[in-house]
């Protein structure tokens, strides 16, 4: 009668424990790969790095331990896999050149949210001639980042598109050449036009408007929007004060030491802020991050076509532009 | 004289509970308010709402504004079964008549972190009348509890 | 006071209940699968998800076992649950040498607990300790399964080094706070009503292993340290002692000795159940992340709170109600005595006011306990079909009701024993008002709860 009670009791015990042995054995899926995702103060990702091969699928199971995250590759038009502590999203991805990706959390997970940031390694015979990149626009310039850029001269009204064109339906030479906008800023290119154009001061803002409305592909407007407030509004805010709930205990913005230390990003409700920045330095920041400021480097996140709706949709808080119909 | 005993024996509970339905049922209810306009931002954090009790009155039109300052919270009312989620940055808006009376717990309904099970709120629409009557049953509980001699009929 | 005989019913009468209870099978068995339920608390703390909501660890411990405890086997079974509580069982094992057959190798030393410590001071800090870091536990299944294991070590070695039950009489953290409610519970094990002197020295000489919580139960009177572990039943003599069925108030209607130690416990329990509404069922965040973050600057400062309000504030309170009470109603009794009579009139405030606190907690947390069910470990399991089950408050219009219900009736319970209470201390009955003060501690208290709860 004891053994029988003493080998019950080991039975129950071994039981128990056999269950999650037994049960990991076969529920195991090899060639799956789990990736846990924890807030960047947990540690972030469970694994920073991903191996792969070309053309091998890669099969992702991913869950959270704390909060919601969700997982993009960065210049990808793929869809974010959400992820929910406790459940279970699988996802899979294949890649048909060898190179690096960036993964990335796109759910703010926190102060540090940024700081999710992985690289998915993908082995496989060299890529066959890649096309050469063009460098973006900011480097080919030698702009400096970090130096002042404050705008003197402030539009009397808002600067508006439309306006400038109900007046007339011929835009100047300046305004049609793409790169030539892209390295002015509007405050440069207001001074270009006014030099030479017989138009007064607002019409000549106007102008400036309706220019950059014309460098966005079609739907700049929407992309440039929602990767903002996606992205960007947590700390920019929703009137892209720079008050978002993420920063909003920090100091504001000392324009003459931009990138010593960490303050609140610039006020774009301020005119003197966006209409002294050309298109490729506000390019260039966002590709490049504030070093030290707390902005995170979206360039391997975001395409250089998303970029450039951003940096339109940055515009759009000063001046009013409009998408070309 | 058994009958005036067995009516002193009973008098108590009988008393008791009239005393009970009285508190329970009896009619608390205020003069009905002017229905107004209400705005509430409420910060969710983890694990907190700020603020964490938003008071109303029946009828009122409500307007909560959600805005989640570090990870993605959302908001459930009991009962009125209104949700939302908000991710940090995007605020998120409930619009509601208060059209229930009552004390209701809101909860988060994203799973936030640790205490996430615990993260709520109260929206009082209009007097908690429910509270109100639980004092008034514990006043009359210890009344009873203190009174002892027999009605007077006892004694006929 | 009239002196109403309690309503008792000998369950042991029948034969087949008896047999039933005599037996160490079903209780073994009872045993043998809490065990294993342990040991699989244990292993998905360390092994299954980080995550308390879909944590078998978490959801089973602290929704679905503490609620059960407090609004069913507590309750109505007193001490049902260290009947078959699972925790000992190892260290008896080692200690006794055998499971359900005596005989055996021994491996003990047999020591007598500290004199000092033959009280609930040591159940009292555990408890207390217990809800200090009671939001870090709740919902981290790491923690709970280090407490278990802990719990389980120190049981061992306890029941290696000293005799008997001394760690559940003395030392588990929930033993204190079962067996001071178990006063309440209609269930008891007593000797037989009508055993002569001699039958109970007989008795007392002829257990063969003595009690194993250290009682002499041919004089048993109260529940609070029997731990219902049947044994004595299972004696030569066991025929002397029933297993009775009773009205609630059938122990605390009769007067009945309170240490210090206990009067202690009894309010510290009540505090901890109001500390424990406001920060699992208040608004206010701050006092949230302050219970759980254990060591933070803010945590230090809800420690202190929980400890000084617990027990200093309600004890000082108490009191001060006490000497008033002595005072204006001409007690004779020293103010120990009538402090710690008047802390066990509290006990069943403090007991539905526990109830309550499960009620409100319970049903607006059950609907997490199905997908752990199908996925225990939180591994993506579905073994029953309920993994996917969203989460959903249950009752929510009925639980606000049945609370402030169970916390009146617990005012008026209480009301009625803190005047019997005055009663038995030599308060006249046309003074009843003298035991006033006491009676407002206690609206006060259920005030708070109601507050806290439903307000």
């Amino acid at each position: 009668m004891e053994k029988l009670a003493k080998s019950l009791v080991a039975v129950l015990i071994l039981l128990v424990a056999a269950v999650p042995l037994l049960g990991q054995q076969i529920t195991a899926q090899p060639e799956t790969i789990e990736l846990r995702a924890r807030m960047p103060e947990n540690g972030g990702w469970s694994q920073e790095f991903i191996y792969g091969q070309v053309n091998v699928p890669i099969k992702l199971r991913m869950t959270s331990d704390d909060v919601v995250h969700s997982f993009a590759l960065g210049q990808s038009s793929r869809p974010s896999v959400e992820i929910f502590p406790g459940k279970f999203s699988e996802t899979e991805l294949t890649f048909d050149q060898a190179g690096e990706y960036t993964f990335y959390c796109t759910r703010w997970c926190g102060a540090n949210h940024w700081r999710m940031r992985g690289t998915i390694v993908i082995e496989g015979p060299a890529a066959a001639a890649q096309p050469t990149s063009v460098p973006p626009l900011f480097l080919q310039l030698g702009l400096d980042l970090d130096a002042p850029h404050l705008a003197q001269i402030i539009p009397p009204n808002r600067p508006d598109t439309a306006r400038a064109r109900g007046r007339t339906n011929a835009l100047p030479d300046g305004l049609t050449v793409g790169d030539t906008i892209w390295s002015k800023s509007p405050e440069a290119l207001w001074k270009d036009l006014k030099a030479d154009e017989a138009l007064d001061d607002q019409e000549v803002w106007d102008m400036v408007a309706w220019g950059l409305s014309l460098q966005g592909s079609p739907g700049w407007l929407a992309q440039g929007r929602e990767l903002f407030t996606q992205n960007c509004l947590a700390c920019h805010g929703e009137s892209g004060k720079g008050d978002g709930v993420m920063v909003r205990d920090l100091p504001p913005m000392n324009h003459d030491k931009m990138g010593s230390e960490a303050t609140r990003p610039p006020d774009f409700s301020d005119p003197a802020v966006l209409l002294g920045a050309s298109p490729a330095l506000l390019e260039g920041k966002i590709i490049r991050g504030g070093m030290g400021t707390g902005m995170p480097y979206w360039g391997n996140i975001f395409t250089s076509e998303q970029i450039r709706s951003l940096v339109l949709y940055l515009y759009s808080f000063q001046i009013e532009l409009e998408e070309r119909p | 004289m058994t009958l005036p005993k067995f009516i002193s024996a009973l008098a108590k509970p009988i008393l008791g509970l009239t005393l009970a339905v009285l508190a329970l049922t009896a009619p608390l209810s205020l003069p009905p308010t002017q229905p107004v306009e209400r705005y509430f931002r409420v910060e969710a954090s983890q694990f907190a709402y700020s603020p964490g009790v938003l008071q109303v009155n029946p009828g009122d039109q409500v307007t909560i504004d959600l805005v989640a300052t570090d990870v993605v919270h959302g908001i459930y009312i009991d009962s009125y079964e209104l949700q939302a989620s908000a991710d940090p940055g995007q605020t998120a808006r409930l619009t509601f008549t208060a059209d229930q009376a009552g004390l209701f717990r809101f909860r988060c309904l994203v799973p936030c972190g640790q205490l996430h099970p615990f993260m709520l709120g109260k929206l009082q629409v209009g007097p908690n009348l429910l509270f109100l009557r639980a004092v008034l049953l514990s006043l009359v509980g210890l009344l009873l509890v203190l009174w002892k001699k027999p009605l007077p009929i006892a004694s006929i | 006071m009239e002196k109403t005989a309690s309503y008792r019913f000998d369950l042991t009468r029948y034969a087949w209940v008896r047999r039933l209870l005599t037996s160490r099978w079903p209780q073994f068995i009872l045993r043998a699968i809490t065990l294993a339920g342990f040991v699989l608390v244990i292993l998905t703390g360390f092994i299954g998800s980080p995550v308390g909501s879909r944590n078998f660890a978490v959801m089973f411990v602290w929704i679905a076992w503490w609620s059960a405890l407090k609004l069913i086997m507590l309750p109505f079974g007193g001490r049902a649950w260290c009947s078959i509580c699972p925790i000992p069982m190892p260290g008896e094992w080692l200690q006794q040498g055998w499971l359900v057959k005596p005989g055996g190798k021994k491996f003990n030393l047999g020591l007598r607990w500290p004199r000092r410590l033959r009280n609930t001071w040591l159940q009292s800090a555990g408890f207390a300790a217990i809800g200090l870091f009671s939001a870090l536990t709740l919902t981290t299944p790491v923690v709970t399964a280090w407490i278990f294991v802990g719990l389980i070590i120190v049981a061992v070695v306890v029941s290696v080094v000293f005799e008997q039950r001394s760690f559940c009489r003395y030392l588990c953290p929930m033993g204190g706070f079962i067996g001071l409610y178990s006063t309440m519970a209609p269930l008891e094990l007593r000797p037989q009503p009508d055993l002569t002197l001699v039958e109970k020295g007989a008795a007392v000489r002829e257990w063969p292993r003595g009690c194993p919580w250290i009682n002499n139960p041919a004089a048993l009177k109260a529940n609070a340290n029997c731990g219902l572990c049947l044994e004595c039943l299972r004696t030569e003599t066991g025929a002397n002692m029933t297993l009775n069925v009773r009205s609630f108030d059938a122990e605390l209607g009769q007067p009945g000795a309170f240490r210090l130690d206990e009067a202690f416990l009894s309010l510290g329990l009540l505090g901890s159940v109001m500390i424990y509404s406001a920060v699992f069922q208040g608004p206010w965040g701050a006092l949230k992340n302050a219970a759980l973050y254990a060591g933070s600057p803010a945590w230090w400062g809800f420690a202190a709170f929980f400890l000084l309000a617990s027990f200093g504030l309600l004890p000082a309170l108490l009191a001060g109600a006490s000497a008033l009470v002595r005072r204006t109603g001409n007690l004779g009794k020293p103010l120990r005595m009538v402090f710690t009579r008047f802390s066990r009139a509290l006990l069943p405030l403090g007991l539905l006011s526990w109830i309550a606190f499960t009620v409100s907690f319970a049903f607006g947390k059950m609907a997490y306990l199905w997908p752990v069910l199908s996925d225990p470990f939180g591994w993506g399991w579905n073994l029953f079909g309920t993994a996917a089950v969203e989460w959903q408050p249950y009752l929510l219009s009925a639980t606000p009701v049945i609370e402030a219900v169970l916390l009146v009736a617990g005012l008026i319970w209480s009301g009625r024993t803190i005047l019997k209470t005055a009663e038995q201390l030599g308060v006249r009955g046309e003074r009843r008002w003298a035991a006033a003060p006491v009676l407002l501690f206690a609206l006060a208290g259920t005030l708070t709860m109601l507050w806290l709860l439903i307000g």
